[in-house]
């Protein structure tokens, strides 16, 4: 009896108690779930095998793998050209980054929820998903209409999908922050800059800088692709020019593997960065 | 420089009329209502009268709705009716520049000490003085050399000299609360609105802290209203106890007056043991 009393209101089933109830949500994530399962399982029999030879493709593949990463060498272009090439592509990540971190600061300061009224800030989050839903390829060729092929509409679309990016990182970042110290200065007559400038900034500026870094690997990456597609130059362009141009796989070994260990170098600045930041 | 820093109230209110003086009122509250869904109201019809330099207490159960009284004073939260004179100035009327004008002179010192953890204490004080700077004075950080010497003094008043270059996040609870206090005082305020100042410290800290808050009223002149939760500590300190039940205020009188009826009234019947543990 004291039982029944206990139970009203609660979900039971099949005699057991629910921990939770079915809200849209969950039923959501389950049936995405299962239908990227089911895709994943009957998607390889939907393929056409008829024309491959299989031992010749698998043996090419590996032989192509072996010219690659174990006889890598420079033919076209010399060991100076390509961390010159390299040098130019991180350039471009840079200046994308910057430039996309200078105006994500400021989107953000009008995205979180605690800084900004709820209807700028839902109208710049629509805003930047849609940005960011278009890939950066498609933005580098847009931009390249009025700037023309180049590093600069390269420039341009990698900043647009970093700012969108950043906007959303620096935004829950921002968010993040105890609404108590941002109360107190509020409560003392402090303008919203100064919040910002005093309080917003010093509290999150560990994970801005750990953001902004990681976009900038990222970009490093984005740069490399753009190099060959939008022909921004940088090692990407290099590495076009020996795999589609020249055909020497040797080459496109050495300069992957070159990309590689910047990229390598890269990350362990980005840990070191973190480790500094967190242990202030 | 020293000479130029008053910690004190300015002296021309302590002149020959100095009785009527000391029985100005400093904040009116007029039938403040406050109601967040437009249905149940969580304060009802709140008169108050703080004088200067008077320290009183706001005693009620949880939800009572006294950090809400609390932050209708400076808007924080904006009281659904009523009025609020401080200062002899209607403020429920002001725009937000005036309204922010005015904060200034309203200090307020927090349970979770709401400092920027990541900054010094030095500058966690200084962030009082942001309510007298333009926009790019305080974005920029110029702050006088007065202002820091006001900071300075304020700090070694509270016993926090030691500490102006240590990381907040680095200070005990104690000494976390007694650089908001001293934040709030750098607003040389008129009025110090605290809501359950020690809630989270322990006996010790919460003496320091409470003996510092009743030197701040009694020597600065500076009116202390402060919501606490231990009865026995309203009674120690207060020169006056406003009772508050649901809303309303049962009980407005002179610590000794506050006999086991009210408490019980205020507490409601099961708490009899409250101020004698
Ligand atoms: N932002 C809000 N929206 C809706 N209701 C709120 C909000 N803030 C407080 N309340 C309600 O108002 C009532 C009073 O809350 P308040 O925080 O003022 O109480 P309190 O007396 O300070 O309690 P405590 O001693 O626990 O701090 C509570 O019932 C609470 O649920
Ligand atoms: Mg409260």
């Amino acid at each position: 009896m004291e039982h029944t009393a206990l139970l009203q209101g609660i979900h039971v089933k099949n005699g057991k108690i629910k921990t939770r109830t079915l809200t849209k949500a969950t039923i959501t994530v389950r049936a995405v779930i299962i239908f990227l399962t089911i895709f994943t399982l009957i998607g390889p029999f939907l393929l056409k095998y008829s024309t491959i030879d299989w031992p010749t493709a698998i043996f090419y593949t590996f032989d192509n793998l072996k010219m690659m990463f174990l006889q890598p060498a420079f033919n076209q272009i010399t060991f100076g050209t390509a961390i010159t090439q390299i040098v130019i592509t991180l350039a471009l990540a840079f200046l994308a980054t910057i430039l996309g971190a200078f105006v994500s600061f400021f989107l953000a300061i009008s995205t979180a929820k605690n800084l900004a009224p709820a209807s700028l800030s839902n109208a710049i989050i629509a805003f930047n998903s849609v940005i960011r839903a278009v890939p950066t390829v498609l933005w580098v060729l847009i931009f390249a209409i009025v700037a023309g092929l180049g590093a600069v509409a390269a420039v341009l679309g990698m900043m647009l999908h970093t700012m969108a990016y950043l906007t959303k990182a620096y935004a829950e970042s921002f968010e993040e922050i105890e609404e108590g110290a941002i109360e107190a200065l509020r409560a003392s007559g402090a303008s919203w800059w100064h919040i910002i400038f005093h309080c917003v900034l010093p509290q999150s500026a560990s994970y801005l800088v750990s953001w902004t870094f990681l976009r900038f690997e990222t970009n490093y990456g984005v740069a490399i692709a753009m190099g060959a597609a939008a022909a921004a130059g940088g090692i990407g362009f290099e590495l076009f020019m020996s795999s589609s141009f020249y055909y020497d796989l040797h080459e496109v070994g050495m300069i992957t593997y070159c990309a590689l260990i910047v990229a390598i170098v890269l990350e362990v600045i980005a840990l070191q960065i973190k480790k500094r930041l967190m242990t202030q | 420089m020293m000479s130029t820093i008053t910690l004190d109230r300015p002296t021309e209110q302590v002149t020959s009329k100095e009785a009527s003086i000391a029985a100005q009122t400093v904040l009116e509250l007029r039938n403040i209502e406050k109601s967040y869904d437009m249905k149940t109201l969580i304060i009802k019809d709140i008169d108050l009268q703080l004088k200067q330099g008077e320290f009183v207490s706001i005693i009620g159960p949880s939800g009572a709705g006294k950090s809400t009284l609390l932050r209708c004073i400076n808007r924080m939260i904006e009281p659904s009716s009523g009025d609020i004179i401080f200062d002899g100035t209607n403020i429920t009327q002001l725009s937000k520049s005036a309204l922010r004008k005015q904060r200034t002179k309203i200090g307020m010192v927090f349970q979770h000490y709401n400092l920027v953890s990541r900054l010094t204490v030095f500058e966690n004080v200084l962030h009082g003085r942001f309510g007298y700077k333009s926009t790019l004075q305080g974005i920029l950080g110029l702050y006088t050399e007065e202002e820091k010497m006001l900071a300075l003094s304020i700090l070694e008043k509270l016993g926090m000299k030691d500490h102006v270059y240590k990381r907040c996040d680095q200070l005990s609870g104690g000494q976390k609360q007694r650089v908001g206090i001293a934040r709030a005082l750098v607003q040389q305020p008129k009025l110090l609105l605290c809501d359950e100042p020690i809630a989270s410290l322990d006996p010790n800290s919460s003496k320091v802290i409470m003996d510092h808050l009743k030197e701040i009223s009694q020597s600065m002149g500076i009116t202390v209203l402060v919501n606490l939760h231990q009865v026995d500590v309203a009674l120690k300190y207060s020169d006056r106890i406003i009772g508050l039940n649901r809303g309303s205020k049962l009980f407005d009188d002179l610590p000794k007056r506050l006999s086991q009826m009210d408490i019980r009234n205020i507490y409601g019947a099961e708490v009899d043991e409250l101020i004698f543990e």
